[in-house]
């Protein structure tokens, strides 16, 4: 990527086309960065990291590509080569937490009468939600990863293969053996709600 | 009928179902992903039409992905999100 200047753009038009054509994939991106670091602040921050590098790589951006594959590509990297080295805590996955919600008879003898009448207020939809965001952030980051690439965000095969630097092959296998393990705890879940799987 | 040779040795029905299961699993991900091809969504197609534990299969897989598409909550983008990033830019010039 040496010489290719293409056309050098002035500073209003670049500002224009990357509010065009990259902003508006702030929401997925922010989406991803939360999921990845199950943490607001640090997705926060991640986010405007990526922009920030986006903006100074602009001229790299071929304007009609995939501007959502690109940015998802910078996030991550970000979020590999120097975000977790930052953060304490490197795998962030709060297992009390998790714990917790699947032993939901305890609480209930105990202290827990307010989250129970609030279990009771919301929706099945919203617990099945809440469910699958629980299962989903126990798994390691890699496998949580290739799931929101592609059952929340629809990448193809393809455009996860760039965006995670890796061969399709390896997406394939990844994708296979992470949904072995979110199929693994949803289905004890259901099993602790008297379905059967 | 014509081949004798293959009809010596011929697999056992059980052998060449379970051969059928295995590759048709194998094709799964790529099917609920819409990443197979058409000769490989026929052969699938075909397939579960006769096999019910793969036709059950691919139910339970597409439920899976149909769970974190349709079920898992998007975080709200805080408001002061844009406005950030559009500063941070601008400071950094
Ligand atoms: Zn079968």
């Amino acid at each position: 990527m040496s010489d290719q200047t293409g056309k050098q753009l002035s500073k209003e038009e670049k500002d224009a086309r990357f509010e065009a054509e990259l902003l508006p994939v702030l929401d997925p991106l922010y989406n991803f960065a939360y999921r990845l670091t199950l943490d607001e602040d640090d997705a926060n921050d991640l986010v405007q990291e990526t922009y920030l590098k986006a903006y100074r790589f602009f001229d790299y951006f071929e304007q009609g590509t995939n501007a959502k594959a690109w940015l998802f590509r910078i996030l991550k990297n970000s979020f590999i080569n120097e975000f977790r080295k930052k953060s304490k805590q490197p795998a962030k996955v709060d297992y009390s937490e998790v714990e917790g919600y699947y032993n939901t008879d305890d609480v209930e003898g105990e202290s827990g009468v307010a989250s129970t009448t609030d279990m009771r207020t919301e929706s099945v939809q919203d617990l099945i939600g809440d469910e699958v965001a629980s299962a989903l952030n126990t798994l390691p980051v890699d496998f949580r990863t290739v799931i929101i690439l592609c059952d929340l965000e629809g990448f193809t095969y393809e455009e996860m293969a760039k965006i995670l630097d890796i061969p399709i092959g390896t997406v394939r296998s990844r994708l296979h053996r992470a949904r072995n393990s979110l199929k693994e705890k949803l289905e004890k879940y259901a099993k602790s709600m008297g379905y059967n799987s | 009928m014509e081949s004798k040779f293959t009809e010596a040795y011929p697999k056992a029905p059980d052998e060449v179902k379970q051969a059928d299961c295995e590759k048709v699993s194998g094709m799964l991900d790529l099917i609920i992903d819409g990443e197979a091809s058409s000769e490989e969504k026929l052969y699938f197609n075909h397939h579960i039409e006769e096999c019910v534990s793969c036709f059950e299969n691919h139910q339970k897989q597409k439920l899976l992905k149909g769970l974190v598409a349709g079920h898992l909550k998007r975080v709200i983008v805080p408001k002061s999100l844009v406005q950030s990033i559009k500063a941070k830019i601008q400071e950094t010039l």
